[in-house]
């Protein structure tokens, strides 16, 4: 019998240990594949900071396009009740797993010079922005409508009770009681929006300083210049790892409810 | 703990084995370009196609590759320096050509309409062979200055091909042999004979290869009268210039 516990000990122990020195080699690796002194001179090199450049730029308004849509849509998914209200919940969450691929063979066929609605937005830098605002935004919206689905609905009732309209109650009930699950919601899907590549390559192309995003620099850098690319790598590494750290700070400034409510990230 | 690791251990031995069953079956890591043609010289070898810098950059790393054909001589040559594979014989030569959509939306009739503004260009990246190939085209013909309408440098020749026959793109520039894939879709411009780059194709063996009689297989099968034959039948110009 105790021969099986130790066993079952053992087992258990090994298995973790070599999953979680599975997870860290990689990230480890891309550190000690080139000397700090040498990966500060490779990010100086122009096509790292024109990256750099287009990849901040994009992100940061895809982000800000992703709030100022997205948080009205989760709001109305996560207070009204109505009917095919999980296949609209459905919807948001595809883009999440289709691959990226497929979703810039959607938004060429959708917003190509022959696509459905025969833009020119192909080869731009909203291309860009438009390719990563779709394959991050489901990140933030799902976990949006999971922060406003868990406000307390007796606070909303006694506001609106107390005289306050839909518009105040909104700005000073909800939207302070969801902000911690908005911003873990801000910070995954800012995160996958640095990471995104398929989806970009495919509709606006790669041409550095106007669509060349770090992802795309990385690897056209790969077929030239393996540690101009392992720089870039270890520049995203600690740029995803930052943005992890702060989301970790965030939730856990938050009451535990919400903490949970971003872990068990219900769709409904 | 053991049990795990005697799991493991099958695991990884099953899988080796599994490898070592396909001996004759070479992997054969090839340009873009020779997508449609190379399959069809040897229906049974594992085809890996991209940019050939980016094959090269992968057999750097140490990829399972057997056979490496590039589109240029220059790749090969570089790796067979560094010990990475045996000296290249070329197989096959090709040409440069410009593409429109063939709805043609930027109405381009030749390279020097190129200089046009708006236009929208799209080439290869300059460390794959067919971006090189077209800066030198652009430079014979004094034309560098359409580098301007460049809106996308892609990794390989046929991503180059794709924005073009989608109509995203007005113009490109690929090998002969990618246009006359999507015959309905592309227009063919041809480019003067006197401002063509040397587009030759190298071949080697892979020196990590652990299949070496299957990767000479497939370069003898490819060098053949049969192998060539093919080539030509997609558009590849003969070996050796006659």
């Amino acid at each position: 019998m105790s021969l099986r516990r130790a066993l079952f000990g053992a087992l258990t122990f090994g298995a973790a240990a070599l999953a979680l020195v599975f997870l860290v080699l990689p990230v480890a690796a891309i550190f000690l594949r080139v000397p700090p002194r040498k990966l500060v001179h490779q990010l100086s090199s122009p096509i790292v900071t024109d990256a750099l450049i287009v990849s901040a730029k994009t992100t940061a308004i895809a982000q800000l396009l992703i709030l100022l849509f997205g948080t009205p849509l989760a709001y109305l998914v996560a207070s009204r009740r109505f009917r095919g209200r999980s296949f609209v919940v459905t919807l948001i969450e595809l883009p999440l797993v289709l691959p990226p691929a497929v979703a810039g063979l959607g938004l060429l066929a959708a917003l190509g010079r022959s696509g459905l609605l025969g833009t020119d937005i192909p080869f731009t830098q909203t291309a860009v922005v438009l390719a990563v605002a779709f394959v991050a935004s489901p990140l933030y919206i799902r976990q949006a409508i999971a922060s406003f689905e868990a406000v307390d609905p007796n606070l909303v009732a006694a506001a609106r009770t107390l005289g306050a309209g839909p518009e105040r109650t909104f700005f000073h009930v909800v939207l302070p009681l969801a902000r911690g699950g908005l911003a873990a919601g801000t910070a995954l899907s800012f995160a996958r929006g640095l990471g995104e590549f398929g989806a970009t390559i495919m509709f606006a192309g790669s041409l550095q300083g106007v669509t060349q995003t770090l992802p795309l620099a990385i690897y056209s850098a790969f077929a030239i210049d393996f540690d101009t690319a392992i720089a870039m790598g270890a520049l995203l590494v600690a740029v995803s790892a930052a943005l992890l750290i702060l989301l970790k700070l965030v939730l856990a400034w938050q009451p535990s409810r919400q903490t949970s409510s971003f872990l068990s990230a219900r769709s409904s | 703990m053991r049990f795990a690791l005697a799991i493991l251990a099958a695991a990884v031995l099953a899988g080796t084995a599994a490898a070592q069953v396909e001996t004759t079956r070479a992997t054969v890591f090839a340009a873009a370009s020779l997508t449609d043609a190379f399959p069809k010289i040897a229906p049974h070898a594992r085809f890996s196609f991209a940019g050939s810098n980016a094959l090269a950059a992968q057999i750097r790393q140490g990829a399972p590759a057997d056979v490496f054909a590039s589109a240029n001589t220059a790749l090969p040559e570089a790796l067979h320096a560094d010990g990475f594979c045996s000296k290249p014989v070329v197989f096959t030569r090709n040409t440069l050509v410009l593409i429109v959509p063939s709805s043609n939306p930027a109405d381009i009739h030749s390279v020097y309409d190129l200089r046009r503004k708006g236009i929208k260009l799209v080439i290869a990246d300059k460390g794959v062979p067919v971006g090189s190939y077209t800066l030198q085209v652009l430079k014979n013909m004094n034309l560098s200055a359409v580098l301007k309408n460049v809106v996308s440098r892609e990794n390989d020749v046929r991503e180059v091909l794709a924005k073009v026959a989608l109509n995203e793109a007005d113009a490109g520039f690929v090998y002969s042999t990618d246009a006359r894939t999507v015959p309905k879709k592309v227009k063919v411009l041809k480019i003067p004979a006197w401002a063509q780059p040397k587009v030759q194709y190298g071949i080697c063996v892979v020196s990590a290869s652990h299949n070496k009689p299957g990767a000479s297989a497939f370069i003898k099968r490819v060098l053949s009268p049969a192998g060539q034959k093919i080539l030509l039948r997609y558009g590849f110009l003969p070996r050796v210039k006659r």
